[in-house]
């Protein structure tokens, strides 16, 4: 590192973070070989998991193993891994600080430190209920549990809002009634979907095409259910509403937060979410420091799609400066979430900043689609693939030039 | 009830102007987990969907809708929280 070293960090190695450190590296391989900027990803965790995964970890007795990578693997050679949590980001001094105690400054910043599931925020939920968000083993004692069940009443559904991966609750009822059907108890089992929305998928052109597939399943939904609390010894799930229901088998996806690090350094809302210009990624009021995907306040799905997307607009908006080039990315809000619907087809949550969202069926190509999307998965944090997935998901942004 | 004039001077305002559908509905309820019976929120929104939506809910939840009333570029929704919880 020679003195007038610029250092780029990259805050979280999810799929946000690790795509950004690789785009960077790419984009800069002038300035790092001639040592003017040095990138560094920090990431506490060595294990990068593909998330997405959990619903299959949980309803198709998917080994864990296989939907995690060691971080280092998917990183280029010349990303900096540091192996330490973050503890504090000083956006006005620009340093990060770390749990060993050291710190590091930066020249520019980029936070991808995700969101948290926090089913403490819904007393009783967390000895009551179980999920597919907060982990692979988590998710497996799902499995274990919907096939050690021989009937009675499974209820699944949304704990609190904002959560990530908005079709998953859905999802997940196509699935257990799927599971269920297999093994031929399905008469035996009463599948409830419990949600806070007047509708089975909160967007009206998709629950038009959930509706009548529920209801053809036999799956009950129940709306405007924002849930209060759970009482684990009678069994029961209580909404603000002032309404109740009973249950045999609880799995509810709970409400999420900002991470830690962020509400210990001051920089996000009362939950955590950062303020973030939703164009941009800049973090309101810096310059220099961004951030993406589900960290950000920005009002659309937390996906691992939005965090490609928007990581591909910060790194853009970073090198632009490093190169003066006075090009400002501005991302229109894309979104394009893979929505599982059982019997093997899927659909697609698509959208923008300003296109509402569309109705979109199900079909078996556009499972094969969301198959073959998770096994390139791996190779998409790259950055090398994304002339692919441009010409799949057409305009993500615009180019506003000097 | 919809009125253009007389409005109750709300104990929080969710400004979701600019979400689409379902922001409006979303942000209302994340203010309902942290009201009291007897606060006013009030929810200013672009979205198309947010006057029935939140009318739907107020109905199905008992909650009362005070006013909402129709401002040039969005519209202005104030809900008495009535009831909240067992």
């Amino acid at each position: 590192m020679t003195e007038s070293t610029r250092n780029i960090i990259v805050v979280g190695g999810g799929t946000g973070g690790t795509l950004a450190a690789n785009l960077l590296a790419k984009h800069l391989g002038d300035e790092i070989r001639s040592g003017s900027i040095r990138i560094h990803l920090v990431s506490g965790a060595r294990a990068h998991i593909f998330q997405p995964a959990y619903l299959h970890v949980a309803f198709k007795n998917q080994n864990p193993k296989d939907i995690v990578h060691d971080e280092r693997t998917l990183l280029r050679q010349e990303v900096d891994l540091i192996e330490n949590d973050a503890v504090k980001l000083d956006l006005t001094t620009q340093e990060v600080a770390f749990a060993s105690g050291q710190k590091l400054g930066y020249d520019y910043l980029i936070i991808a430190t995700g969101s948290v599931p926090n089913p403490e925020a819904i007393p009783g939920l967390k000895d009551a209920g179980l999920n597919f968000h907060t982990s692979p083993e988590e998710s497996q004692k799902i499995w274990n549990a919907i096939e050690q069940f021989d009937g009675g009443h499974v209820v699944i559904g949304i704990a609190g809002v904002p959560h990530k991966c908005p079709p998953s609750p859905n999802e997940a009822a196509f699935l257990a009634d799927d599971y269920f059907r297999k093994r031929g108890v399905r008469d035996k089992v009463k599948v409830s979907f419990l949600t806070p929305y007047p509708r089975p998928y909160p967007a009206e052109p998709m629950s038009k095409v959930v509706e009548p597939r529920f209801e053809k399943r036999g799956i009950e939904v129940v709306t405007f259910f924002n849930v209060e609390s759970v009482d684990p010894a009678k069994r029961e799930i209580y909404s603000l509403e002032g309404e109740s229901l009973t249950y045999d088998l609880l799995i509810m996806v709970p409400p999420h937060r900002g991470a830690d690090v962020v509400i210990k350094s001051g920089i996000g809302d009362a939950d955590g979410w950062i303020p973030t210009d939703k164009n941009t990624m800049r973090i309101q009021g810096h310059e220099n420091a961004y951030a993406i995907g589900d960290a950000t306040n920005i009002p659309i799905s937390k996906t691992g799609v939005t965090a490609h997307l928007e990581a591909i607009v910060a790194t853009n908006n970073i090198v632009s400066s490093i190169r003066r080039r006075g090009e400002l990315y501005k991302y229109n809000g894309r979104i394009n979430c893979p929505f599982e619907m059982g019997s093997g087809q899927a659909s697609f949550v698509v959208g923008s900043y300003d296109m509402p969202v569309k109705e979109i069926q199900p079909s078996r190509t556009r499972y094969a689609m969301k198959k073959a999307f998770a096994r390139f998965y791996w190779r998409t944090l790259s950055g090398s693939w994304d002339w692919l997935l441009n010409a799949y998901f057409g305009k993500t942004h615009e180019i506003v030039k000097p | 009830m919809t009125t253009s004039e007389a409005t109750a001077k709300p104990t929080t305002v969710v400004d979701s102007r600019g979400t689409m559908c379902p922001g409006p509905i979303t942000d209302l309820f994340k203010a309902y987990r942290h009201a009291n019976v007897g606060d006013v929120i009030e929810l200013l929104a672009t979205d198309p969907a947010a006057k029935s939506d939140t009318q739907a809910w107020a109905k199905r939840s008992g909650n009362e809708i005070l006013a909402i009333i129709d401002e040039p570029d969005h519209v202005r929704i104030q809900v008495r929280i009535v009831k909240k919880g067992r």
